[in-house]
């Protein structure tokens, strides 16, 4: 299965990896990580949003977060995005 | 429902903790009364050997039975093993249901878990933390932990409010009349603190070492008239465990910046000057702060009075380069401090009752100036979680927080505005540990946020003016703007925690966690 990753678990940071979905199943995300108790939705929505933006589709997103902001969550969503499409340069 | 003075909602009646006193004001009720006390006991001539050959035996002749409290200190830490085999000789020998009441109990005391989900342990009344912590926060246990600080709990017990039917007190040397010492063997631990009220109220006390000497020792800290059996086995505790090493002053450049700040209101404050007092405990930004405090004191040739409260190398080192007097110590926390109070008499032991208790007749917290404590976060009025993390579970003990917060004449709060994505500002704190009356700055990254009540420390800064001031509202809103809003936390209605203020009264309680979906 094709798969790409972008982040670490480091303090402050997140580990986003990208897989590929079955067709037709649009988005699915996975959260995990201690802030995730009180921070869910907002993670989550910081998440779509670049997704959306990069019209992604049929993919499976999976943060292992370790306390990351949504500036880190994003950039590391977008990274791992471009390496799953083949281009390590975003 | 009742509303306690923070505006709190609490029930008239907690099953399994009684009737709930609302919390007035930080120093709003005074006992009536006399004190409570043990069993009187004769010791005659004809007794002059208090050693029995193991647990067992001193469990039976104590009397203890199924039902009834038994207590502990914590001197030893994450190496303790007496808790262990204590409880373990007590579910051998077919005891049940009884309420530990401990002064702290720390990770190596998750083996108590399994008595707990047997019912050997009922209750407990003291901190909870790691995994005991987790399962009472789920509710893995019949009847809510009863929190209170270093001060509460000798309060508790001289007034009657706990009585300890049997104290078990880890002893790191001993002789065979019951003369207890925490030093001069290789369990010690330094300051006996905690343990002395225990030994004097408790009906029965029984002392467990791995170190009996002929009588006579010397060193004692808590004495034979107080000593009802002595038991001796091959180990009390890990020494690693007991003390650590030398604890190490942050090098984070973060936590430096913070540390600056902290020492920079310190000496802007009218009490920096000779006679100073300190608290700073042994966590990294505290020993930072100690460390430019020293400086300053250097600088201005000021000379300090004593340092008070859990003692490390490095408060060992100002009691000898002479920036404090004395050190009043009610638990040493490395080998230095333990090497210090086994030699220096300017190094005092001093008990929790001492250290803390607001109802006897003057305990060394009121004469503290400044404090330096930590939170897991704070809120627009100032009031202080420490027990409970973002995820609502009861993790930390209370310590001396709202002692030293009551009784100092500065109260500093440091530490990061950010833990990991967690702030430690909020609207409203999930559990109150200590009531913002008694909490006069935070100091983050950000700068200096002073209570607003604290008018003249505010014009002191300024007028110092070498360090940035933020109102609660800017560092809020700071703390917001980072990390966007917070969803609350879900709990079911039953009580699994309840937090009293040092006088008795309850500030807050603790709810079960929702079970995760």
């Amino acid at each position: 299965m094709k798969t790409a990753s972008a982040g670490t678990v480091e303090s402050m940071d997140c580990l986003v990896t990208v897989s590929e979905g079955a067709p037709g199943s649009g988005l699915s995300i996975q959260l995990s990580g201690a802030a995730t108790a009180r921070f869910a939705p907002t993670m989550r929505k910081a998440v779509q949003e670049v997704a959306t933006a990069m019209g992604a589709s049929d993919l499976s997103i999976s943060i292992q977060d370790n306390g990351a902001l949504d500036l880190i969550l994003k950039a590391r969503t977008e990274a791992a995005l471009a390496r799953y499409r083949g281009g390590d340069t975003a | 429902m009742i509303r306690n003075a923070l505006g709190r909602e609490l029930p008239e009646s907690i099953p399994g903790y009684g009737v709930v006193k609302p919390f007035l004001g930080h120093d709003k009720r005074v006992p009536e009364g006399n004190r409570d006390g043990g069993r009187i006991k004769a010791t005659f001539g004809n007794q002059t050997d208090k050693v029995l050959p193991d647990i067992k035996a001193a469990i039976a002749a104590s009397g203890l039975k199924s039902g009834m409290t038994v207590s502990f200190h914590h001197h030893l830490r994450n190496g303790d093993y007496v808790v262990n085999m204590v409880i373990d000789a007590c579910a051998e020998m077919g005891i049940r249901d009884l309420t530990l009441f401990p002064t702290a109990l720390f990770g190596v005391h998750k083996k108590l878990i399994p008595h707990i989900k047997s019912g050997v342990i009922r209750r407990i009344m003291g901190s909870v933390n790691g995994p005991i912590g987790q399962l009472v926060s789920e509710g893995g246990m019949e009847e809510p932990v009863v929190l209170r600080s270093h001060g509460g709990r000798p309060r508790a017990v001289t007034c009657g409010d706990v009585h300890i039917d049997v104290a078990f007190l880890a002893a790191p040397r001993a002789d065979r009349y019951g003369n207890l010492s925490g030093v001069g063997s290789k369990s010690a631990c330094g300051s006996l603190g905690y343990a002395f009220t225990d030994a004097m109220y408790a009906d029965c006390v029984v002392a467990v070492t791995d170190c009996l000497q002929p009588y006579p020792i010397g060193n004692v800290s808590i004495s034979q008239l107080y000593v009802d059996f002595v038991v001796a086995v091959e180990s009390i505790g890990d020494p690693a465990g007991i003390v650590s090493g030398t604890t190490q002053i942050t090098r984070d450049p973060l936590r430096l910046l913070i540390s600056r700040y902290a020492a920079q209101l310190i000496e802007a404050s009218p009490y920096f000057k000779n006679g100073i007092s300190f608290q700073t405990g042994a966590g990294g930004i505290p020993l930072a702060v100690t460390a430019f405090m020293k400086e300053a004191m250097k600088r201005r040739e000021v000379k300090g009075s004593f340092g008070l409260g859990g003692i490390t190398g490095y408060f060992v080192d100002l009691l000898k380069e002479g920036y404090v007097e004395r050190l009043l110590d009610v638990q040493s926390f490395d080998l230095e401090a333990v090497r210090s109070i086994a030699s220096n008499p300017d190094h005092v032991e001093i008990s929790a009752d001492w250290y803390a208790n607001p109802w006897n007749k003057g305990c060394a917290v009121n004469m503290l100036d400044v404090v330096i404590l930590g939170a897991t976060e704070l809120d627009k009025d100032f009031n202080a979680n420490v027990n409970t993390e973002a995820d609502g579970a009861l993790l930390h003990g209370i310590g001396g927080h709202q002692d030293t917060a009551a009784g100092a004449k500065l109260t500093i709060i440091s530490q990061p505005l950010l833990r990991g994505r967690i702030p430690c500002v909020v609207d409203s704190v999930y559990s109150v540990t200590t009531p913002g009356e008694v909490v006069d700055a935070v100091v983050t990254e950000y700068g200096v946020t002073i209570n607003p009540r604290r008018q003249d420390l505010i014009d002191a800064a300024k007028e110092a003016g070498n360090f940035p001031l933020l109102s609660m509202e800017e560092l809020l809103a700071k703390a917001k703007d980072l990390v966007g809003p917070m969803e609350p936390v879900q709990t079911e209605e039953r009580i699994v925690g309840v937090i009293e203020w040092r006088d008795g009264t309850v500030i807050d309680v603790v709810r079960q966690l929702k079970a995760k979906a």
